[in-house]
């Protein structure tokens, strides 16, 4: 096995790991991400709470777990929701031609062109500040699933107007194959790899998006965790002094966005 | 044809023109979409054309009345936004309302700090990874890759707001948090630019004759490198700009980043889409002039 299939596995095992233990959050957490034990506010790590509490008194090591949940299920749900858009948009788009095709095109590149975080911003504004944080959660990632489809869109595509030109379509088309059974038999088998690394790619991205937003107050609402909001807990360094656990969400997040980065085989393993 | 004796260069200006009148055009349809929709978000967000003073029990009728016309909403979305856009022609962006002072003199105090950080930082980030991508060209070999792999690796894991942290506690200069946000991916890029332009047949006979490691440089693998080392310039622009509000946010620098972080927290949307709406419109005009310069570059190699 060569050495970047072997770190490609080694990622992957880590990542399901982490997955599971995020999926687990009800079993494995001591406590609620809510509860809170109000005679021990910023408490020690201890057997009872194992990272200690926050300044709230809640305890860490559950926030800790609910949080990945929340970042790990709702990024890869929003980057699913990105590349659907993209792959349906970017093969009408190579399909469709013509006018079509450069008002999708034109549309993308015009999304492409504003700043993502200014964007974000101005319609994160839009909605109120004191939603729910389940709502505040699903608005915050249906926002940057809605904004990040047009980066993927150009390479879906790319990839769709090289099968339009293939001969096993032309050949498909010619024996009389309905334009259904060539989407489900044709285009879309041969798509899936491009859709897949749009996908994989797309999750950190939508990671680090929260964690910035939700350190910026725009995101995750409290008293839901997320590991943005988790990691506000950095902007205080005396409480970081004390209790050196409040920086495992950082460091969660650097292995989990560490192991996406590891995750997608490189041209040379397709070749 | 000898060594040194290239034709000479001339300058095709009807394409050079064609591509630049495109560009514009391009420019033009960027500012004015982005302006619907800026437009579309300020008149149907919640509260729009609403006075909070208009609850106050000690107004009477004919008070509440003057409020109401005087925030009277356009009900035409295309009303309010050639208005907005006729108001703007004349440098007129509206008034905050989380400050109540006017846009255009909020921007005026504050984009020479942003726009100075970000300079300073794209000129940091590029000489930076400029000259360590040159180092991997001199010291190949596996412990350069790994080492450089983990360290870009780990700085684009670190979500922006870590990194203004960081620089919050070692009291460093706002440009340089910039710096290390664009660094990782510009590193990566020119990285593997420079490694492809190293393999390219003509650079390996150059080298093969015995031509010297700077003439190389210069005339064979930067004429390669360039029409993509000039877009790569268009979109460090863009991130640096990006970088800047969460950095600028957390270290309290007084620039647009901070401005628009505090718009979105006190639902400041007339100040916001303005503030967006600059920083694309000097995005957009960077990447035009990029892929202008790039074009250049490509028909001058």
């Amino acid at each position: 096995m060569s050495s970047s299939k072997s770190l490609r596995l080694v990622a992957g095992l880590l990542l399901s790991a982490i997955f599971l233990l995020a999926l687990g959050a009800n079993f494995v957490a001591p406590y609620s991400y809510a509860k809170q034990f109000r005679n021990a506010p910023s408490a020690a790590p201890s057997a009872v709470h194992l990272f200690g509490t926050d300044a709230l008194g809640r305890d860490e090591f559950s926030r800790l777990l609910f949080g990945t949940r929340v970042s790990l299920l709702l990024a890869p749900a929003a980057a699913l929701l990105s590349t659907f858009i993209a792959g349906i948009l970017g093969g009408l788009a190579a399909f469709l031609g013509g006018w079509w095709e450069r008002a999708i095109l034109a549309s993308a590149d015009l999304l492409m062109a504003l700043p993502l975080l200014f964007v974000l911003l101005a319609l994160r504004a839009t909605l109120p500040l004191d939603v729910a944080p389940l709502i505040s959660a699903m608005a915050t990632f249906l926002i940057l699933s809605l904004l990040g489809w047009p980066s993927s869109l150009r390479v879906v595509w790319a990839a769709a107007r090289n099968i339009r030109e293939s001969d096993f379509l032309l050949l498909a088309r010619s024996s009389g194959s309905s334009p259904l059974r060539v989407i489900v038999r044709q285009i879309l088998p041969s798509l899936s790899p491009v859709l897949a690394a749009q996908f994989w790619v797309t999750i950190p991205v939508f990671i680090l998006a929260e964690a910035t937003l939700s350190m910026l107050g725009l995101g995750v609402m409290e008293p839901l965790p997320s590991w943005g909001n988790l990691l506000r807990g950095l902007e205080n360094p005396s409480a970081f002094q004390a209790n050196p656990w409040t920086i495992a969400p950082l460091i969660l997040l650097i292995i989990v966005v560490f192991c996406f980065q590891f995750i997608l085989p490189s041209r040379g393993d397709l070749d | 044809m000898s060594r040194g004796t290239l034709p000479p260069f001339s300058v095709p200006w009807k394409k050079v023109m064609r591509l630049f009148l495109r560009r514009a055009v391009w420019l033009m349809a960027v500012i004015l979409a982005g302006g619907l929709l800026g437009a579309t978000l300020v008149r149907y967000a919640p509260g729009y054309g609403v006075d909070e003073r208009e609850l106050d029990p000690r107004l009477s009728q004919a008070s509440v009345e003057a409020l109401r016309v005087q925030h009277h909403p356009n009900a035409n979305l295309l009303g309010y936004y050639a208005k907005y856009l006729t108001n703007a022609v004349r440098g007129d962006l509206g008034i905050s309302e989380s400050t109540q002072r006017p846009v255009s003199e909020l921007i005026r105090e504050r984009f020479p700090v942003t726009a100075k950080a970000v300079l300073l930082g794209m000129l940091s980030a590029w000489s930076l990874a400029f000259f360590l991508a040159m180092l991997g060209q001199y010291f190949r070999g596996w412990v350069f890759e790994v080492s450089s792999t983990l360290l870009t690796g780990f700085l684009l894991a670190l979500p922006s707001t870590v990194i203004a942290l960081l620089f919050v506690y070692f009291r460093a200069p706002v440009y340089l948090a910039i710096a290390c946000v664009t660094f990782p991916k510009l590193f990566r890029f020119i990285h593997n630019l420079l490694v492809q332009a190293y393999e390219q047949p003509h650079v390996l006979a150059a080298r093969a004759r015995g031509i010297g490691p700077v003439r190389i440089f210069l005339r064979h693998v930067l004429a390669f490198a360039s029409p993509a080392l000039f877009a790569l310039l268009g979109v460090s622009l863009s991130l640096a700009f990006g970088a800047a509000i969460p950095i600028e946010a957390l270290t309290d620098s007084p620039g647009i980043g901070q401005l628009a972080w505090f718009a979105a927290i006190n639902r400041d949307l007339p100040l916001v889409v303005n503030l967006t709406l600059l920083v694309t419109l000097i995005t957009v005009a960077g990447n035009s002039l990029a892929d202008y310069s790039g074009h250049l570059a490509t028909r001058a190699s």
